[in-house]
């Protein structure tokens, strides 16, 4: 999809206009952007040059590693996938795919986790969440990596329901009401999940290291349109599932609301004074106009339906 | 550190406080530490940070609750604990 120049193009995701150098398969979509980001692609020597000297992040390792610069940027990178460098105010990204990243997996990265950097820096908050459509409005399952917010996600698509994003949620809050924004019209599922709830058995993979198959939908199984937000569901644990035999929901107190949802926030590498006073202020008032309740269920794909009328009547 | 009823509390420096409904939130900007306080805890939050001294906010909790002085009296002391180790109070002599 072309935008101004050959060597631009132009898309909504998350509410945030991206303006790319290279083109991204994601559809446009037509809304007010909350703020605007370009990513554009730079040499090796342009990352190789800012990271000099940079003090890493303790919990940087073989395979992610991150650091805030002395200018106030922010580096990302992932082995084999690429390398990202968001600027201090968060309007561009950066950005050098691996040798042999495939350019679905990389724009994951891109859209995700990098974008999250430029999105904080933008003042916005974005939560670790997959969220689904039903009636016009937004149900989100919020959870760490495995928790099965995915497969949850899958089990609705499959009974005609439509994902509005999955992994990354940007919400704004306003006047009491809360607006969920959709992401990437894609999931990321293992092969056995994608085969059994979507019919689905090809994907590019995520990375090396893990078998999440990246899974592109149709436009009748995604939502293109902000809606709002309904109910938050906070997944148990794998660990604490495992002990409880059937689905279990309970509504968390404000208090308990607010700790999680901070939790649940997609980007805990960028910290500091500043982003933790606005972190507050939003999540606060977040707790305060969506319900948010526990969700715990067995991995036991015939308790999804479970899961489903829990959803459905609340 | 050792704190005496007659000593003040104030919310230390860079902490955010909160009510939500009838329980509390804070965040210490500096230790990046969160903390959510349950409608008890935040009462005595309240009182504490409001009260001359620590023994001001004993009182009136004291009057407001139906528990034994004592039992008040080690809760008190367990929170005052809690927030000081988590530098989210300051406590100081109470002020003449």
């Amino acid at each position: 999809m072309h935008g101004d120049s050959h060597s631009s193009y132009r898309y909504c995701v998350y509410g945030i206009d991206i303006v790319s150098d290279t083109e991204l398969t994601m559809p446009r979509h037509a809304h007010e952007p909350l703020c605007h980001v370009a990513c554009v692609r730079a040499p090796a020597a342009a990352f190789a040059g800012a990271i000099e000297g940079a003090v890493f992040h303790p919990l940087s390792d073989a395979w992610q590693r991150s650091a805030v610069l002395h200018d106030g940027s922010a580096y990302v990178s992932w082995d084999s996938v690429g390398e990202f460098l968001v600027a201090a105010d968060g309007r561009r990204i950066a950005c050098r795919p691996a040798a042999r990243c495939s350019p679905e997996s990389f724009q994951v990265y891109m859209l995700g986790q990098a974008l999250s950097f430029a999105l904080v820096k933008q003042q916005i908050e974005p939560l670790h969440a997959t969220v689904v459509v039903a009636d016009g409005e937004g149900v989100a399952f919020l959870g760490g990596s495995a928790f099965g917010k995915s497969t949850i996600a899958a089990s609705f698509l499959e009974a005609g329901y439509r994902l509005l994003t999955d992994d990354l949620l940007v919400l704004q809050e306003s006047g009491g009401k809360v607006t969920a924004y959709p992401g990437p019209p894609r999931i990321k599922l293992f092969p056995d999940m994608a085969s059994r709830f979507l019919d689905r058995s090809a994907g590019v993979h995520m990375n090396a290291d893990t078998g999440k198959l990246i899974v592109r939908l149709d436009e009748r199984q995604i939502c293109a349109n902000p809606v709002p937000i309904r109910a938050m569901y906070v997944l148990a644990s794998p660990r604490e599932a495992c002990r409880e035999p059937r689905v279990t929901m309970e509504t968390l107190s404000v208090r308990q609301s607010f700790l999680e949802l901070v939790k649940s926030t997609f980007n805990r590498r960028l910290a500091g004074a500043h982003r933790m006073e606005h972190q507050f202020t939003v999540t606060a008032r977040l707790t305060e106009a969506v319900p948010i309740r526990r969700l715990t269920y067995p991995r036991q794909i015939e308790r999804l339906k479970d899961i489903h009328d829990i959803v459905l009547t609340h | 550190m050792s704190i005496s009823f007659s000593d003040c509390v104030r919310v230390a420096p860079d902490v955010l406080f909160r009510m939500v409904s009838d329980e509390a939130i804070l965040v210490n900007l500096n230790t990046e530490v969160y903390l959510g306080l349950n409608p008890v805890g935040a009462r005595m939050w309240s009182a504490l940070n409001d009260a001359p001294s620590i023994d001001v906010a004993y009182q009136a909790l004291l009057s407001e609750y139906d528990v034994e002085p004592e039992r008040l009296r080690a809760d008190l002391e367990e929170l005052l604990g809690q927030l000081l180790g988590q530098k989210l109070i300051e406590v100081r002599a109470e002020p003449s």
